[in-house]
């Protein structure tokens, strides 16, 4: 499997990546998977599968990878270093690999209390940041964390994450230029819903010089309801929506409003692709896959290059 | 029935503060009920200790009682909320060991209508008995 | 400090319900500190179970002692001379505490009173909080004397995780978050230049070594 990422091949090319995130099942169904794949294959360069996202059991992500793959898909394997030691992590790197898995998202995670498991102890032996370089040190220089020889270097294209919702928001980038620093190619945003900040942090982005280093993809997520509006922006924890999104959703009527939050997200598309430096976008549509097709095409970002 | 008459010891704690003359006011009670009735004055109510109430439960008390001064005239400023956060902690402790939290109980003197020891102590006991003797007096 | 916390007294009483007679142990190091396991602690916990025991018409017999240290062979002699006339120690001491004890006296029953819980500091009368979480290889010096081990709830050593909002941690609203402390704080002192290294993943193995750890100096020893 010499494939290459097709993510990576996209953003080579100067093009405007898409990808979108797939949570896999909180169960053993295969099918589950390979379904949400077949809705968003064409419309998407590669798929992001979450890694038992805030803390949920749910069937692994380099199954559900592996899944992907089989379906004609780039998986991305979103990695979190909550549960697993840097033995685990960097074992499983390789069998990413070696299944044709090309893209690595590194995180480290929603914390375990979060979830369905609270009682579980957090791992957090390396961080995000240590992952990215971990990964890029198996890859460029064919060994390990402690300096041991790879018999074969993964092929992985780094990604990690940023958001330029959080605090502190100046030293927010730094973090970044150390995720960069650390190794990462390839950044997705947190979701953006305040246009205006996101252009503010894309202005240091670029004052530090990030935007020639690294790819950076602007997160969408479609919204259902101005009742999960409000929910988002008072309960997830660094998610920034200003009132006035707020308020567009609440200003129609119920049983229109998740045409309104396609109608926002193709909006923040629209002008994301305006932004310099901006490479592309993540779509997160949580447990709404279908959304994605009409997303890309009302963004006018369909049909994906062949590359 | 009151409590006087159900025969319940009583034991109280009180802040000297409230009856400069306790010493001698208490003489009397102490001599008419004997060992059901048991005074001991505190320089401040902030001073109580729940090994103070542990105490006078184990040796046989029904009732303890920490009479503070009025709300806002503690000398030590403080040691009458205090006085409050002990008796919570040491109720929590009896009622793990099964013993009704009522056992303890804060009484704070009504601001502006000075009473002598004896006084309160004879108006504890007319109160009403809700709780019948410990289970620790075997 | 070390700190801790009374255990239940249903806890404390399922594990000595086998015994009559019990020597309740307190410490007047740490756990005194933190109103846990001291000389008062001890003195209620006795109380207590006296209490208990006679309103449930159960024959026991218990006497409190309190060590100035639990973890130190020099004070838990004290105990040579009565500990054979007991039935179970319930220690309030520490963990340490209790295994030192149980170290002294290998066939003497031992259970413990409190839950360990953290190396701390006294933020204010009746108030501890965690600042320390002994991984034998402190970093304070990069952190501005705040500890990313302890004080961030997922131990990130490169700054915050995506959560942090105002100044809160994203985990629990009412801790500070440790990453905005360090870099604020780092700020003020003009050092923020000591977060633009990437920070190698730290060597647990100082913190978990093979199994316990332990310190010999032969300059100390006898
Ligand atoms: S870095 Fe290690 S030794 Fe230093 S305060 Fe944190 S846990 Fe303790
Ligand atoms: S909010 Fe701050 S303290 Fe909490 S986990 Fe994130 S970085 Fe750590």
């Amino acid at each position: 499997m010499k494939t290459d990422s097709q993510l990576k091949k996209v953003l080579n090319r100067g093009e405007f990546a898409v990808t979108a995130e797939c949570g896999p099942p909180k169960g053993a169904d295969p099918e589950a998977v390979r379904n949400k794949g077949r809705i968003l294959k064409g419309y998407v360069d590669s798929v992001n599968v979450t890694d038992n996202q805030t803390g949920v059991v749910r069937l692994c992500s380099l199954a559900a990878c592996a899944l992907l793959k089989q379906e004609g898909l780039d998986p991305v394997l979103q990695m979190v270093t909550r549960d697993r030691n840097r033995i685990a992590l960097q074992s499983d790197i390789l069998g990413a690999s070696a299944l044709g898995i090309r893209n690595i998202l590194c995180l480290s995670g929603d914390h375990q209390s979060f979830g369905n498991q609270p009682h579980s102890k957090g791992v957090f032996d390396i961080d995000s940041v240590q992952l990215v370089q971990a990964v890029r040190q198996m890859r460029d220089r064919g060994h390990i964390i402690g300096g041991d020889k790879l018999t074969e270097p993964p092929r992985l294209f780094i990604g990690a994450v940023a958001n330029p919702f959080a605090d502190p928001f100046k030293y927010r980038v730094a973090r970044l230029a150390t995720k960069v620093d650390a190794g990462a190619e390839f950044i997705q945003t947190q979701c953006i819903y305040n246009l205006n900040r996101f252009k503010e942090w894309m202005g240091l982005v670029k004052e530090y010089g990030l935007d020639n280093q690294v790819y950076i993809l602007g997160g969408i997520t479609p919204l259902k309801s101005a009742r999960m509006a409000e929910y988002m922006a008072a309960q997830v924890a660094g998610m920034d929506i200003p009132v006035e999104i707020i308020n567009r959703m609440k200003s129609v009527p119920a049983k229109e409003q998740r045409q309104e939050g396609i109608r926002i997200a193709v909006e923040t598309i629209e002008a994301l692709k305006e932004i310099e430096g901006v490479h592309g976008v993540h779509i997160m549509a949580i447990e709404w896959e279908d959304a994605v097709p009409q997303i890309v095409e009302e963004g006018k970002l369909f049909p994906r290059p062949e590359v | 029935m009151d409590q006087k008459s159900a025969g319940l010891n009583i034991t109280i704690f009180f802040c000297q503060q409230i009856d400069p003359d306790q010493d001698t006011n208490r003489r009397a009670l102490e001599k008419e009920l004997g060992k059901r009735i048991r005074f001991f004055p505190l320089p401040c109510s902030g001073r109580i200790d729940p090994l103070h109430l542990m105490g006078a439960l184990e040796s046989g008390a029904d009732k303890v009682y920490l009479v503070t001064c009025p709300e806002g005239a503690c000398r030590y400023q403080e040691g009458n909320l205090r006085a409050r956060k002990r008796i919570a902690y040491t109720q929590g402790l009896i009622e793990e060991i099964g013993l009704e939290r009522e056992r303890l109980e804060l009484i704070i003197t009504p601001a502006g209508n000075p009473v002598t020891v004896d006084e309160l102590a004879r108006g504890l006991l007319a109160r009403e008995a809700l709780i019948g003797p410990s289970p620790i007096r075997g | 400090m070390i700190t801790a916390e009374r255990k239940p007294l249903s806890e404390i009483k399922e594990m000595i319900a086998p015994y009559r007679k019990i020597l309740v142990v307190g410490c007047g190091s740490c756990v005194a500190e933190c109103a846990s396991g001291g000389e008062k602690e001890t003195g209620l916990l006795g109380s207590a179970l006296r209490m208990d025991a006679k309103s449930s018409k159960k024959e026991i017999e218990v006497k409190e002692m309190t060590l100035d240290r639990q973890c130190v062979y020099e004070f838990i002699n004290q105990l040579t001379d009565v500990i054979d006339q007991y039935d179970v120690v319930l220690s309030l001491g520490c963990g340490a505490g209790v295994q030192a004890v149980a170290g002294v006296f290998p066939k003497v029953h031992i259970v413990p009173a409190l839950n360990t819980t953290f190396i701390g500091e006294t933020k204010e009368a009746g108030l501890w909080v965690e600042s320390c979480r002994a991984c034998g290889d402190c970093k304070l010096g990069f952190f501005a004397a705040v500890c990313p081990v302890t004080r961030c709830a997922k131990g990130l050593f490169n700054g915050p995780c995506g959560g942090s909002r105002t100044d809160r941690c994203e985990v629990d609203p009412d801790v500070p978050c440790a990453w905005q402390l360090i870099v604020s704080r780092l700020e003020e002192m003009g050092r923020l230049d000591l977060l633009r290294k990437v920070h190698p993943p730290a060597d647990w193995s100082k913190q978990q070594g093979k199994g316990p750890r332990k310190i010999h100096r032969e300059d100390q020893s006898t």
